[in-house]
């Protein structure tokens, strides 16, 4: 373990952050079958970028962010973050995001942000004042004594953000992380965690249903086509930040969706 | 104030069944000598208490039980566990498990007798054999209440087997496996007294069973009040246990 003070907390080195993800692909079998989930998948993602992968359901989305957190790895290709492979889960280079519910119901709040530095064997002292930051970072400050089901379904997603901050990876994987929210709320953890990304200056990648959340939050959204999954365009969002509710109405955000829908339609 | 009026309302209602034992017995509505009053039983009781032979047969049944419980809790949890955390086992063998828990275990306790003879290790057989299968079919149901993302999680966090064991799997089992532990319990206890009364030269089920054949009604009252008071006390127990490690179910 080494130690933790002396680093600026939740800023990673800038250049850390880099992803690249070089002819990837994954087979898995089925009924004796072997069925081709990825297929020649390449993204090189700079550091400090806002990326959104988007697609129709079974385009392998969630199974590339998967790899990218060295949850499964590829069957061909290499998957690279900070220039060395990612072969198994290492919370150092990779904080994870996982879709509701994913926050442990017999542990507090900031235990639950603490459990990453438990694993570590982080001092009791160092976790809770690490933790106490996080959830500063996230706007929960004062909420950290609170059992995952006093808290609504908004900040319970900020505590999992919280929790994937706490070790100051460069890299954060967000796998639809508030699909299960209402429409208000999902809207200003939109805004919160833009504001997060700036504060921190992380890599995200985001995989997420919604075109309208993917082009509100991304610098770049990557579409993905059904089976086998495969890379079929890549849109720079040229739209100023911060950005604001109104642009949403306007004329560029809506073609840059409707280009991401015509993608999908095409290949669902 | 919601919970010490219903406390009180409890407290009321079993004072009330006392009392009525108490009528029927004294007004004769209901032969004495079939149901002596409630305060002859207690006294007996009282008495009973006191004596060097009843103090020894509980101690003999306290030592059955828990030996049973000591064996068949930690031998279920682990084929539980075993079962669970395999598959292809979990397929194969659930159905066959489910076979043997619908069974009623009393008509097995022959042949108890006849391999282990009538003595210690015919209770505590007995007892173990009454009590494993739950323990087996709740501590499989522990593991499966895990849910996939809590190990996913620990998983990315770079948690080893040990710290997922002690961090995901124990806390999230605990408030099944104390359930378990309180049914088990019950399971176990009626299994030792069955063999008790069935055949025995000891233990308070002996006992029981004693006072029965010879119309000691009022000993058998007592032995009655007795055992429901220790069952009661257990259970009562686990569930305090319970209700303080489960705060975060719904």
């Amino acid at each position: 373990m080494q130690p933790l003070a002396n680093v600026t907390p939740l800023r990673s080195p800038p250049r850390a952050g880099a992803i690249q993800i070089n002819d990837v692909g994954q087979v898995y079998k089925a009924r004796g079958q072997d069925v081709l989930a990825l297929s020649q998948v390449s993204l090189d993602i700079k550091p400090g970028r806002f990326v959104v992968l988007v697609g129709p359901s079974g385009c392998g989305k969630s199974t590339l962010l998967m790899m990218l957190a060295g949850l499964r790895q590829p069957t061909s290709g290499t998957i690279l973050i900070n220039g060395t492979p990612i072969t198994q889960p290492d919370p150092d280079r990779v904080g994870v995001v996982f879709q509701e519910a994913s926050l442990f119901p017999w542990l507090t709040a900031e235990d639950n942000v603490e459990f990453p530095l438990a694993l570590r064997g982080v001092s009791k002292a160092e976790r809770r004042a690490r933790a106490e930051e996080a959830l500063k970072l996230v706007g929960l400050e004062g909420f950290g004594k609170r059992h995952p089901q006093e808290l609504s379904g908004g900040m319970k997603q900020r505590v999992s953000i919280a929790r994937g901050l706490v070790q100051d990876p460069p890299v954060l994987l967000m796998d639809e992380p508030f699909a299960a929210l209402d429409e208000q709320t999902r809207m200003t953890m939109g805004d919160e965690l833009l504001r997060i990304w700036a504060a921190t200056g992380k890599t995200v990648v985001f995989v997420t249903h919604s075109l309208t959340e993917a082009v509100y939050l991304a610098d770049e959204v990557v579409v993905m086509s059904a089976r086998p999954g495969r890379i079929v365009d890549q849109l720079q969002i040229p739209l100023p930040r911060p950005r604001t509710y109104e642009m949403l109405s306007g004329d560029a955000f809506s073609s840059l969706r409707d280009r991401i829908w015509r993608h999908i339609r095409k290949s669902a | 104030m919601e919970r010490m009026t219903n406390t009180l309302a409890r407290i009321a209602i079993v004072l009330a069944l006392f009392a009525l034992w108490e009528v029927l017995s004294r007004m004769g509505i209901v032969n004495p000598r079939l149901l002596p009053s409630a305060s002859d039983t207690l006294a007996t009781l009282c008495d009973l208490l006191r004596r060097a032979s009843v103090r020894n047969d509980l101690l003999v049944t306290a030592t059955e039980v828990l030996a049973a419980f000591a064996l068949a809790v930690p031998v279920g949890a682990l084929i539980g566990f075993l079962v669970a955390e395999n598959r292809y086992f979990a397929d194969v063998t659930k159905p066959l498990l489910f076979f043997a828990f619908s069974i009623p275990k009393s008509i097995f306790l022959p042949m108890f007798i006849l391999v282990f003879g009538v003595g210690f290790s015919q209770k505590v057989g007995f007892g173990f054999f009454s009590t494993i299968f739950i323990v087996i079919m709740s501590t499989t149901t522990a593991v499966e209440s895990i849910k996939v993302e809590y190990l996913t999680v620990a998983r990315s966090y770079g948690a080893t087997a040990i710290q997922t064991a002690w961090r995901v799997y124990l806390p999230s089992m605990l408030p099944v496996l104390l359930e378990a532990l309180r049914i088990s319990m019950i399971f176990n206890l009626t299994g030792v007294i069955l063999a008790e009364m069935y055949a025995s030269r000891d233990g308070i089920g002996h006992q029981i069973a004693t006072w029965g054949e010879n119309f000691q009604m009022k000993q058998l009252l007592a032995g009655v009040v007795m055992i429901a008071v220790i069952a009661i006390a257990f259970n009562e127990m686990i569930r305090w246990v319970e209700t303080r490690c489960s705060h975060w179910r719904t």
